[in-house]
């Protein structure tokens, strides 16, 4: 009895303690939520304030991407085929990788300079806000060049396949999820940074997936294709999202769908395991 | 505005205390090789299979010398800074190239100078992997030669290089953002000047064309020597090219510094 006495203010004084944690959990939550929200909308609306410089910007990256698909054409004409790949099938991996990259770089353009952001000392003014860091930092520019890939991905594949409205919903879907790999991948590579103080390897990283996810996995063998597969995920990028949109298996989507979720974690992780380390540069002024 | 000239010992003495920089900064090459190697492994191994796929010749390159021809194109345009264009307009969008104005020597020399200083030292490491990467997979270059005359070529190229992407900058001088631009010159570079395809793969028109553009003499013209093709002309036409993208770039920076204003400071 006196035992259950003295527990039972101890007990409910835990219970209210854990109830106004959750409610601060929740609010703090909601008041990120909400940041990252208005942070958003305000990147959208300076990109939107110039529409001749954004369509422009669209139309430049265009061009840019179609100078890729006339270096395939003339490399299929001289060449015919590559290890059971024409030229139609390397103009899908294309297609994928304009789309995810565009996703990626389009509305989260810091992702590109996180590494050089972290050694310049550009997040102080994202650590005084009640925001998740790492969302805010990514959310809080976009990049017009990069919406231009995705117009180009998405009408190089229709374009090029004539799918049925449900390949084009299954292509959104796989373009998402090799979205969801470039960008943890590159949120991993970025936050390397907080613990080697150099920016090279996040640039060299972004250089690095790009191009290793241009060319068809099946004309690499060894450690590069092995190293495709894991240390830089180019393979998942195009290859593996541009045979599951011709020839779908629920496996391979499976193992599409992990990669993903695995360096979207690891990305996220290895970023705030690195805050811990960021040294600030004063730049108060750059929110 | 003054005019500010840059004499040639200035030049030099500019390009060697860069060089030296850049070597005592040389941990950046611990990812820049690797990197370097990386791609010229990927491109090459594309281009092996290509070569296999067609009775081990196209377009008159062997397996072998195509290696080398990647080796040499990837060495002369990685030698350079990735986001020089970007760099350099930024400087000039938000008006810190104005602090370089008040120095009593050339904005743009100094600019160059400093850029080529750097691109040598990595351009020397680049070329020794490549080098190396290529006796690993390929063997002896095809013709010993051409490959010596391709170090020379090399270092035309970087300047070519180096004024070219000077004048694309300056773009910022109007228009502000230069990451535009540096897509455009990037692409140009890469499938018109050669990197990463030989003209000879263009159709006939598309591949004149190109050869008569500068952009070949950023990647086209080393790599075609270190291939083992002995065409000094491609040095005559590097050298062409050379004078013309830096008076080019002397025009439109001193027509931009005239136009430039710096508010706040």
């Amino acid at each position: 009895m006196s035992v259950n006495a003295a527990s039972q203010p101890s007990t409910s004084a835990t219970r209210a303690g854990d109830d106004i944690g959750r409610r601060t959990r929740a609010q703090r939550a909601r008041r990120s939520l909400r940041g990252t929200r208005l942070t958003s909308r305000n990147a959208f609306a300076d990109a939107l304030a110039r529409p001749w410089s954004l369509a422009f910007q669209m139309l430049v990256m265009i061009v840019n991407d179609a100078t890729w698909i006339v270096f395939w054409i003339l490399f299929f004409r001289k060449v015919g085929t590559m290890r059971g790949w024409t030229a139609d099938e390397v103009i899908v991996l294309q297609a994928f990788l304009t789309f995810s990259g565009g996703m990626v770089l389009g509305f989260f353009r810091n992702i590109r300079y996180l590494s050089s952001m972290i050694i310049n000392g550009e997040l102080d003014a994202t650590l005084a806000l009640p925001v998740n860091p790492l969302v805010h930092v990514l959310v809080k520019q976009i990049g017009p060049l990069s919406l231009g890939d995705i117009a180009f991905g998405l009408v190089l594949f229709i374009v090029a396949e004539r799918p049925s409205p449900g390949r084009l919903a299954l292509f959104g879907v796989l373009g998402l999820l090799s979205a969801g790999v470039v960008m943890g991948f590159l949120i991993l590579a970025g936050s390397t940074a907080f613990f080697t103080g150099r920016a090279e390897f996040g640039e060299f990283s972004f250089h690095t997936i790009v191009l290793l996810g241009s060319y068809p996995v099946d004309i690499f063998s060894g450690v590069a294709r092995v190293m495709m597969f894991t240390v830089v995920p180019a393979a998942f990028v195009a290859t593996i999202p541009a045979r599951l949109v011709v020839d779908f298996s629920w496996a391979n989507a499976a193992s599409l769908a992990a990669v993903s979720a695995l360096f979207l974690s690891a990305g996220a992780v290895a970023f705030h395991a690195g805050l811990r380390r960021y040294t600030s540069g004063a730049l108060w002024t750059r929110a | 505005m003054s005019r500010r000239a840059m004499t040639s010992r200035a030049f030099v003495s500019t390009v060697a205390s860069a060089a030296a920089r850049f070597w005592k900064e040389r941990s950046t090459l611990l990812v820049a090789v690797p990197f370097f190697v990386a791609v010229i492994g990927i491109l090459t191994g594309v281009w092996r299979v290509a070569v296999e796929v067609n009775d081990g010749l196209l377009v008159g390159y062997t397996a072998a010398a195509l290696t080398w021809y990647i080796a040499a194109s990837e060495a002369s345009m990685l030698a350079m800074n990735f986001r020089l264009i970007e760099d350099t307009g930024s400087a000039i969008s938000n008006g810190s190239i104005a602090v370089e104005l008040l120095r009593p020597s050339s904005v743009l020399g100094v600019r160059a100078a400093s850029e080529f200083g750097s691109a040598i030292v990595k351009l020397a490491c680049l070329g020794s992997a490549g080098a190396l990467f290529c006796l690993m997979i390929v063997g002896a270059p095809p013709r010993p030669i051409a490959l010596l005359v391709a170090i020379p070529s090399m270092l035309l190229a970087v300047g070519c290089n180096v004024a070219a992407q000077h004048i694309f900058a300056a773009s910022a001088f109007w228009i502000r953002d230069t990451q535009v631009a540096w897509f455009l010159y990037q692409k140009l570079v890469f499938v018109l000047g050669g990197m990463l395809i030989p003209l000879e793969v263009f159709p006939e028109w598309l591949a004149t064309t190109a050869r008569w553009l500068p952009f070949s003499a950023m990647a086209y013209a080393p790599a075609r020597f270190a291939s083992g093709h002995l065409e000094w002309h491609l040095l005559g036409v590097q050298l062409l090219w050379l004078g013309v993208l830096a008076i080019g770039a002397h025009v439109v920076f001193r027509a931009g510094e005239q136009r430039l204003q710096v508010v706040g400071g």
